[in-house]
């Protein structure tokens, strides 16, 4: 009997060490206190939404909370709490997302003082998200295994057509991840807004996939490892693995053009906390915070003129950009990446 | 007749009413499945065959493309469910019936996989045996593709076939050495013997543990999403639907369609198999096996199983050591980095959530295993075939299926006019941040293992003890306390044990249902792996397979007896 007396001694021990765990957040929730709390909706590398989430929380006072989603995942995860939203503010990810979300009834807009050195081309007309970093889609390759295969450094579209690559291309599923989304609307732009060419296109390239990733950046680390040629993925993903020690990478671009992402931020519509939300958006404007990414290795060019452009980044001006219409990509992804899921992600390999 | 009958039942429960403790632990049993099985379940039934749904229907069974997909998820379910049960068959012939050194350490081997996270096999594997791997590549030179249906096989039945191996070292055990002295007695060789006595007895556990396995491996959603490559399976399927288009249709409609091959296959392994049982366990076993003698069994069997225990020793080293590692297969210096962002991030949240709700819902699951089984074996009452059915639900059900079920369920609150019956337990905004959903779908997931070990156990012990006690004053609570949980107390342990290993390596049941409060270590490394910063995922999985290590060490302290807990396991499976 002694020993259930023990037990039942242990039990309650844990319940009660859990539950006063546990309570302290729901109280403290239901608490209205002015920056109290601010939940954030975090799309890029993980490391960054740490950096800065803790970055902000010493700063203002206000516990910090995020989670990271994919940019699919997050447009999907804010409509399905469209009535009773979870997060405060959306930190990165295209803006074709954004501009999703803003179609949908997701976003507040808030036009902060901050944004006023932002170039207008960065930034939502309405407000509605803010543009906070900027960066161009790259092929990133394995130099080692490029070699092995008899391959040169792809540098167009068709090079990725190569029998050759068969099982040695990944990029990521376009209905969770911006990037490969802004992948698919970038050869849509190149075939003038064609997007059954495009359709084309990745159902050829699709033969060469190994595998679709949640996350965008997923195959950069694929190719670094060796698994693969060449991923799919931004360039400023790349330069990380580059610097965090994946020596075999190289970066080209696709002498057709190439698209690129504005990385957005926006306020959840219905916020807990909207004014935590606000300053938020006003924090991350700043030079000073833009300047944080490159501590963390995420070498996006901040949209700030004033920040500091690292010099590892990749410079725009170097790169042929296509014209990259974020509100027609918008109108089209949610087509395109049913379509996409529906055709191509599943189905058998020639 | 029926009126007979009816007058019967009605009187078992007059008598169960008389008995108010009883009553009670009855009416929370119920409440408890009702909420947390068959309204979820009930859900998905509601979604998957509403009008919507069956557009979908036609839509997926008259596409080539998802044709293929179920055919691939039933394929890969059937060849894991082989090669995991002979690889659990080999373990236990080995640990059983041959006399070989290092017997403690392929057992320890043989064990790894239940306390260890979904994804530590799969990524340990990539770096070591994929097309960059250090064995495969580096080594030899060969560019191994690991995506796919061999990877996939091999991952899967190495993390599952434990299952299988305790299940059939425990009815090893338990068979009868005396049938085998016979057949030798009789002049049969021990081949004979083995084709004729001990296979036909074993049966029932090998055809238990392949059903078992294939409902785990069709069930999982997390490897075939890391290491699919091309060949694509319904969970993962509904995992893109669920998380990149929040498209709960088409997750219901086809949850609902993985549904049917497990279903089928746990009703098969209830109603079929276990009647085709030789086998009847009247105490302890007389005797001891006789070893096998032949060299060439013996020391090819111990070659075989030898070098799967080091493949898998090698595989967890590699967890260990990637943990430590900078970048596992390119640089090999060591950190601590890795650990630095596991717990300075919000892998320290993660953890604490995890714990706590796994802490919380062993004893639950616990105790809810343990009155089930007492009500199942010594209560009579009309339901009580449907109440064993219906908890052992909570395995026969994948989780992918049972997480969907509660985002149905739960995400809202459930009204009946104005008035909020429940309010929402899933999501981020739900009561207690989410918690609640995540702790029942733990509990459910776990009360299965208890309660057939206690079933097992309770099987063995005279009821006359307890009635003893009950002619002696002793009402139902006093009884079950007292009498019988002592004397189930191995069983009782296991159930903990297991519990609170399942909860905390758990993945697809609970990955739709994390939130901003309730952090998931699984899904967290989920993160890591996909986003290949498998240095990350090998800290998570070191700090996550000490966590575990340390509670079970716990409760081996606080409850004791570590008597008959592998064995049970074995049967809980």
């Amino acid at each position: 009997m002694r020993g259930y007396v023990k037990v039942f001694v242990f039990l309650v021990v844990i319940m009660a060490t859990v539950l006063s765990g546990c309570k302290t957040q729901p109280t403290e929730q239901a608490k209205p206190a002015v920056g109290g709390k601010l939940t954030v909706l975090c799309t890029p590398q993980e490391d960054w939404c740490v950096a800065l989430t803790q970055k902000f929380q010493a700063d203002t006072g206000i516990e910090t909370n995020y989670v990271r989603l994919s940019s699919g995942e997050s447009v999907a995860r804010l409509r399905a709490g469209k009535d009773n939203p979870e997060f405060d503010v959306w930190f990165g990810g295209p803006a074709d997302g954004y501009m999703v979300a803003k179609n949908e009834g997701l976003l507040e807009p808030y036009v902060s003082p901050n944004a006023a050195v932002i170039p207008d081309a960065l930034k939502d007309k309405d407000g509605y998200w803010t543009g906070i970093y900027v960066g161009a889609l790259g092929f990133c390759s394995n130099k080692k295994v490029l070699d092995s295969l008899g391959l040169p450094v792809p540098t167009s579209w068709q090079d990725l057509l190569d029998p050759k690559y068969k099982g040695q291309i990944a990029m990521a599923h376009p209905a969770t991840s911006g990037t490969a989304f802004t992948a698919f609307w970038t050869v849509v732009t190149l075939n003038n807004y064609d997007i059954d060419a495009a359709f084309t296109y990745y159902k050829s390239l699709h033969n060469n996939i190994l595998q679709y990733t949640k996350t965008g950046s997923a195959p950069g680390p694929m190719a670094g490892r060796g698994e693969i040629a060449t991923a799919i993925i931004f360039s400023h993903d790349c330069v990380k693995y580059q610097e965090e020690g994946m020596t075999d990478l190289v970066i080209s671009f696709p002498k057709e053009g190439t698209g690129y992402e504005i990385g957005g931020v926006g306020i959840v519509k219905g916020a807990k906390n909207p004014d935590a939300a606000k300053l938020w958006i006003d924090y991350v404007l700043t030079a000073k915070t833009q300047e944080l990414a490159a501590t963390v290795k995420s070498f996006q060019l901040p949209t700030n003129p004033d920040a500091k452009v690292p010099e590892k980044s990749v410079k725009l001006a170097d790169v042929k950009l296509v014209d990259y219409n974020f509100t027609k990509s918008a109108e089209a992804k949610k087509g395109i990446t049913e379509r996409f899921d529906a055709e191509i992600a599943p189905a058998p390999k020639e | 007749m029926q009126s007979l009958s009816l007058n019967r039942s009605l009187r078992e429960y007059r008598r169960l009413a008389s008995d108010w403790t009883l009553l009670l632990g009855l009416v929370v049993v119920v409440v408890f499945l009702a909420v947390a099985i068959v309204w979820p379940l009930l859900k998905i039934l509601g979604v998957g065959f509403s009008a919507d749904a069956l557009a979908l229907y036609r839509k997926y069974f008259s596409s080539p493309v998802y044709l293929r997909i179920m055919w691939n998820t039933v394929e890969l379910g059937l060849v894991v469910g082989a090669v995991g049960t002979l690889l659990g068959f080999l373990f236990a012939y080995v640990q059983v019936r041959l006399d070989v050194p290092l017997k403690k350490f392929m057992n320890l081997m043989a064990l790894l996989p239940i306390i260890s996270p979904p994804f530590a096999v799969a990524t340990a594997a990539i770096v070591l045996f994929g097309r960059g791997g250090l064995i495969t590549y580096q080594l030899f030179g060969i560019r191994n593709n690991l995506y796919g249906f061999r990877g996939l096989v091999l991952v899967l039945s190495l993390s599952l076939f434990t299952v299988a191996y305790l299940n059939l070292k425990g009815m090893m055990e338990a068979l009868d050495p005396a049938l085998d002295e016979a057949a030798t007695n009789l002049g049969a060789n021990k081949w004979a013997v083995f084709r004729t006595v001990t296979l036909p007895m074993l049966i029932p556990g090998i055809a238990g543990s392949f059903l078992l396995l294939f409902v785990e491996a069709i069930a999982d959603l997390a490897n075939p999403l890391v290491l699919g490559g091309d060949f694509t399976v319904l969970a993962s399927r509904v995992y893109i639907a669920i998380s990149g288009e929040y498209d709960t249709l088409a997750g219901a409609v086809l949850s609902l369609i993985l549904l049917v091959p497990s279903l089928t296959v746990y009703l098969v392994q209830r109603y079929w198999v276990s009647r085709k049982s030789f086998i009847s366990v009247t105490g302890k076993p007389s005797g001891r096996h006789q070893s096998i003698r032949n060299p060439l069994v013996r020391w090819g069997l111990f070659a075989v199983v030898m070098l799967i225990s080091l493949l898998i020793l090698m595989l967890y080293g590699t967890v260990v050591v990637g943990a430590f590692t900078k970048l596992f297969g390119i640089n090999f210096d060591f950190t601590l980095a890795n650990f630095e962002f596991v717990i300075m991030g919000l892998g320290s949240q993660a953890m604490g959530d995890t714990s706590a709700m796994s802490a919380i819902s062993t004893p639950i699951a616990g105790l809810l295993g343990m009155v089930i089984a007492w009500l199942v074996v010594r209560k009579s009452f009309a339901g009580r075939a449907v109440l064993d059915f219906v908890a052992m639900l909570g395995i026969a059900v994948p989780g992918t299926v049972l997480g969907i079920g509660y985002l149905l369920a739960f995400n809202a609150p459930l009204k009946i006019g104005n008035n909020v019956l429940l309010p929402a337990l899933a999501g981020g905004t739900a009561l207690a941040g989410g918690w609640i959903a995540i702790i029942l779908a733990y509990v459910v997931r776990s009360v299965p293992a208890g309660l057939r070990a206690g079933v097992a156990s309770l099987q063995q012990i005279d009821p006359a003890i307890e009635e003893a006690s009950i002619s002696l004053g002793a009402d139902s609570s006093v009884t079950f306390r007292k009498i019988t949980l002592p004397l189930i107390r191995p069983a009782f342990f296991t159930g903990l044990v297991y519990s609170f290993a399942r909860a905390m390596t758990s993945l697809s049941a609970v990955i739709f249902l994390a939130t901003p409060e309730a952090k998931i270590m699984t899904a967290q490394i989920l993160n890591e792996v996909d986003a290949g910063r498998f240095g990350n995922a090998f800290a998570y999985c070191v700090i996550l397979i000490g966590l575990v290590l340390a509670v079970i060490g716990l409760l081996y302290v606080v409850v004791g007896t570590s008597n008959g807990v592998e064995r049970d396991l074995g049967r809980a499976r």
